[in-house]
């Protein structure tokens, strides 16, 4: 009996150590998440403005931005910019990126592409009738979308938003392929350190812990924005 | 000098013609009814007058200024100062879902630094109980009823103190037993002689509370009179056709 005791103290002071050296790799995960979140929104909500303008080349330039950004895989761009963008010639010498701010840049301009699809659904779903409420009472351009179209698109893509941002916690240890410490970085060391698979069980908690957040932070959004 | 004056006024969707040349004054203080079968150009007409169509043809002074001048337009900043000069109702009220009602009849005069917060909030509160919706100032669009969403549009149009007010089908997304309620704001506002023109299908509102009737039909003005003529002694026997279905 006290053996099975000690047996079940010693997997939980071996979790625990895991636990704290992945730590350690929340600071990239969390790190990313943010950095991702903060320019990616605006990015893409430029990109969607862009893509509903009157001019062709803008509607043209941004629908081919978004195509080659959804339509080839993450991965594949996050090796591109950390080992690809050195290799061009002439310029590639300037291009050299550290690990964490290649992936960075990546999630950025993905997620980017992403948001811009998203935001797109949304103000295609504000009724003609309030740009024109809008209009007749004097309100400028800026104004409309600033105060009418975008509080409203926000509420019906706030469910899309949600999935993405749980998706972006997940797509974060993509990274790993490109040796950023993170924390399926420590996972697999200590798995292969010490042939037991205990660490990524503990990694998938540390996901479920960060996407449970989400989840329950987006439900409120969701509350406070029905009318 | 007339308060809108349209001579002319010509527009076409690829190749039907809406509006085949229409002329028309509206004097200050008076309640002009628009009414006619559906299709016959009626909201079209009433949507160039704001600047919500663009016409192809004719002639628009509001106020003695050219918002339209022999099928031409001045430049987009000074059609919307023109414009700003009237107000719209809206058959589906187009009311802004994510804002309080009150929210709804500050904004506008905010954007437009016409107002402080102070004075908006004490004018909103002055219109709500004008328009019979006393205590609803917190309330979401969601929350009203069609009848009560249009009081608050009329409301929320009155907050920028327009020179006319222009109607666009105001009770036809409402049932029967809502009209009512929405009529009597609107003929309220006839007798305090704001300067109105009512695209409308209640011939009884027309006929009794309109100073003047234009009856379109066919995409042109078939006819012209006080609620009298068009009622007893149409002219054109499209008129009395109409008129003979209806009431």
């Amino acid at each position: 009996m006290s053996d099975f005791l000690s047996g079940i103290a010693e997997s939980l002071r071996y979790m625990g150590s895991l636990s704290v050296s992945m730590l350690e790799g929340v600071k990239y995960t969390v790190g990313l998440f943010f950095i991702t979140l903060i320019f990616s929104i605006p990015l893409g909500l430029l990109l969607t403005l862009l893509r509903n303008s009157g001019r062709k080349v803008l509607r043209g330039i941004t629908g081919f931005y978004v195509w080659i950004m959804r339509g080839t895989p993450l991965l594949l761009q996050l090796f591109f910019f950390y080992f690809g963008l050195p290799n061009i010639p002439v310029i590639g010498d300037y291009l050299v990126l550290g690990r964490f701010e290649a992936a960075c840049l990546t999630f950025v301009l993905n997620y980017a592409a992403y948001f811009c699809e998203i935001f797109r659904g949304g103000i295609l779903s504000v009724e003609p009738g309030q740009y024109e409420a809008a209009q007749v009472l004097g309100f400028s351009k800026w104004q409309t979308n600033l105060k009418i179209v975008f509080p409203q698109m926000l509420k019906v893509s706030l469910p899309s938003i949600s999935n993405e941002c749980i998706t972006l916690v997940k797509d974060t240890a993509l990274i790993t392929a490109i040796s950023v410490t993170e924390i399926l970085y420590f996972a697999k060391a200590a798995v292969n350190r010490d042939t037991d698979a205990t660490a990524y069980v503990v990694a998938a908690v540390f996901y479920l812990i960060m996407t449970y957040g989400l989840t329950k932070l987006f439900d409120w959004l969701e509350k406070k924005f029905s009318y | 000098m007339n308060m809108i004056q349209v001579e002319g006024l010509k527009k076409s969707f690829g190749n039907d013609a809406v509006i085949d040349g229409v002329s028309f004054s509206v004097e200050k203080g008076q309640t002009v009814a628009v009414i006619g079968p559906s299709g016959a150009g009626k909201s079209t007409m009433l949507r160039c007058l704001i600047n919500l169509e663009t016409a192809d043809g004719g002639t628009i002074q509001i106020e003695g200024q050219p918002l339209l001048e022999n099928g031409k337009y001045p430049a987009e900043k000074v059609r919307r100062q023109i414009c700003a000069k009237m107000g719209m109702v809206f058959q589906n009220f187009n009311l802004f879902p994510h804002l309080t009602v009150l929210k709804n009849l500050t904004l506008p005069p905010l954007n437009a630094k016409k107002m402080d917060a102070p004075a908006a909030e004490k004018r909103a509160k002055e219109l709500l109980k004008k328009v019979g919706l006393e205590g609803k100032e917190n309330a979401r669009p969601s929350e009203l009823s069609g009848g009560q969403k249009q009081r608050v549009a009329i409301a929320r149009a009155l907050m920028m103190g327009p020179d006319v007010l222009l109607f666009d089908e105001p009770t036809s997304a409402l049932d029967p037993q809502l009209t009512g309620e929405v009529l009597e704001v609107i003929r309220e506002l006839s007798r305090e002689h704001m300067t109105m023109i009512v695209v409308t299908h209640e011939m009884g509102f027309a006929r009794e509370a309109a100073d003047k009737i234009l009856f379109i039909g066919d995409h042109q003005i078939l006819e012209e009179g006080t609620p009298e003529d068009i009622f007893n002694h149409p002219k054109d026997p499209r008129i009395s056709e109409f008129v003979s279905k209806i009431l």
